[in-house]
């Protein structure tokens, strides 16, 4: 999430500490800056905040307002002058317990769920458990990471209880580059996928795999070198020596440059 | 993709020249595109899709998203019945098991025909007339489940069970 660094600069409090930020800045980010922690199951700072889990919830308050506090949650809450914030609150942990209750009751078999309710006090979920426990929580995090580059092979479809992760029509997805951002950053590991020296499976899509020519690793599918060569204007070459070679050459170059080590021999041509 | 199915895609370009190629005319495409073919035929999504610039993922999303979308071929008369709080105490559950038992069919099926496709709705703010039985735009209040043949009667599709 871009911070909003243009707003003016305010003061605000969060569980009695005074901190500085600019107005429009999301609470939860500057909570976070101040060593507050708030716990979140949807947000990544490397995208928009999507505001599905409710667990960043927290309570603000202003002055003149005689106690009176509502709900927010964090992430998506944009910060002004002399907002008191509460963390930590027993509404706040309250509501927090019900979240968690909830999701244990969606998803009872799943470590992080069953480690975070049981921060919260909960072992058990007082609600009936899923008959068909699944691993996914619906924050979304993996759609939107396949957005943010550019791909959106999949995406949530239907709804309600019926709500899920899937590619369309439950097919191998046609978009899919087999960059497996949706696999690494989904937080319960609920998307399946194998990779190999040779070739990497998600979604039901086999894809071919670009050896480095330098270490040999296969490190990259050739669907991802076509995309981020076409998006990022570099030639699909770029992509074909890996980022740890990459990073070597590099290194040799400005030790070279440097005149640390002898300039190399002309490439044989 | 799945689906055996060869659709004629000309409907749909129609449709579709009618709105600009982006992704804000998607739901109304897709409404158009709807009323077009009763349904929303798996080709039909693939070519929204190309021509808005909105990738087929997103498409199947909101194609899934609403319940105004079938992604199943839908019977030529549409019956639903009120399943909400007033109406399920007032029979719903009897009129629509005659409605399943007459036209031989799940809530939610079409008949083989294509005649008819039942659909049951939560309360459509007509509870002072409940139970309420809808086939196509036509409201039928205080539905019994003995009239059900007579409501299908008046409408488009042949109600052979009667
Ligand atoms: S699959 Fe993982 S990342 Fe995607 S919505 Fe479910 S839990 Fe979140
Ligand atoms: S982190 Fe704020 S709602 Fe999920
Ligand atoms: S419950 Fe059927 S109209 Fe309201």
């Amino acid at each position: 999430m871009s911070i909003e660094n243009s707003g003016k600069p305010v003061t605000l409090t969060i569980d009695g500490k005074p901190v500085q930020a600019h107005s429009g800045e999301f609470l939860l980010a500057v909570a976070q800056r101040a060593g507050i922690t708030i716990p979140t199951l949807c947000h990544h700072p490397a995208l928009e905040p999507y505001g599905g889990c409710r667990l960043c919830v927290v309570d603000v308050t202003e002055e003149g307002w005689d106690g009176w506090c509502k709900m927010v949650i964090a992430c998506q809450f944009p910060v002004k002058e002399g907002i008191i914030a509460f963390t930590a609150s027993e509404r706040v942990i309250e509501t927090r317990r019900v979240v968690l209750d909830l999701l244990l009751a969606r998803c009872p078999d799943t470590p992080l769920i069953q480690r975070l309710a049981r921060e919260y006090g909960i072992e058990k979920t007082s609600y009936v458990p899923n008959p068909n426990p699944t691993d996914c929580i619906l924050c979304a995090l993996c759609t939107r990471v396949c957005d943010h580059i550019g791909v959106s092979a999949i995406a949530t479809v239907n709804r309600g209880i019926g709500r899920e992760v899937a590619p369309p029509y439950h097919q191998p997805p046609p978009d899919c580059i087999g960059c497996l951002a949706c696999a690494e950053i989904c937080p319960t590991d609920y998307i399946p996928y194998t990779t190999s020296s040779t070739s990497r499976t998600i979604w039901g899509k086999s894809f071919e795999m670009l050896r480095c020519p330098t270490c040999g690793r296969a490190h990259i599918t050739v669907e991802q070198a076509r995309h981020f060569a076409g998006h990022g204007g570099v030639s699909e070459d770029y992509f074909t020596t890996c980022d740890a070679c990459k990073r070597k050459q590099m290194a040799g170059t400005f030790q070279r440059l440097q005149g640390v080590l002898p300039a190399a021999a002309p490439p044989a041509r | 993709m799945s689906a055996s199915c060869s659709v004629d895609l000309t409907p749909a370009e129609k449709v579709l020249e009618r709105y600009p190629a982006e992704e804000a005319s998607l739901i109304q495409v897709l409404q158009d595109v709807h009323r077009a073919y009763n349904y929303l035929p798996c080709e039909v999504l693939v070519r929204v899709a190309e021509t808005l610039h909105v990738p087929l993922a997103k498409v199947f999303s909101v194609g899934t998203f609403y319940k105004a979308f079938s992604l199943t071929p839908q019977g030529r008369t549409i019956v639903k019945v009120c399943t909400g709080t007033a109406c399920h105490i007032r029979g719903a559950v009897q009129l629509l098991d005659e409605l399943c038992r007459q036209l031989n069919v799940e809530p939610g099926g079409t008949t083989p025909d294509l005649g008819f496709t039942v659909k049951t709705v939560n309360c459509v703010g007509a509870c002072a007339m409940a139970p309420v039985l809808i086939v196509d735009e036509t409201y039928y209040g205080n539905a019994a489940a003995a009239k059900v043949g007579k409501y299908l009667k008046g409408s488009g599709g042949k109600a052979d069970a009667n």
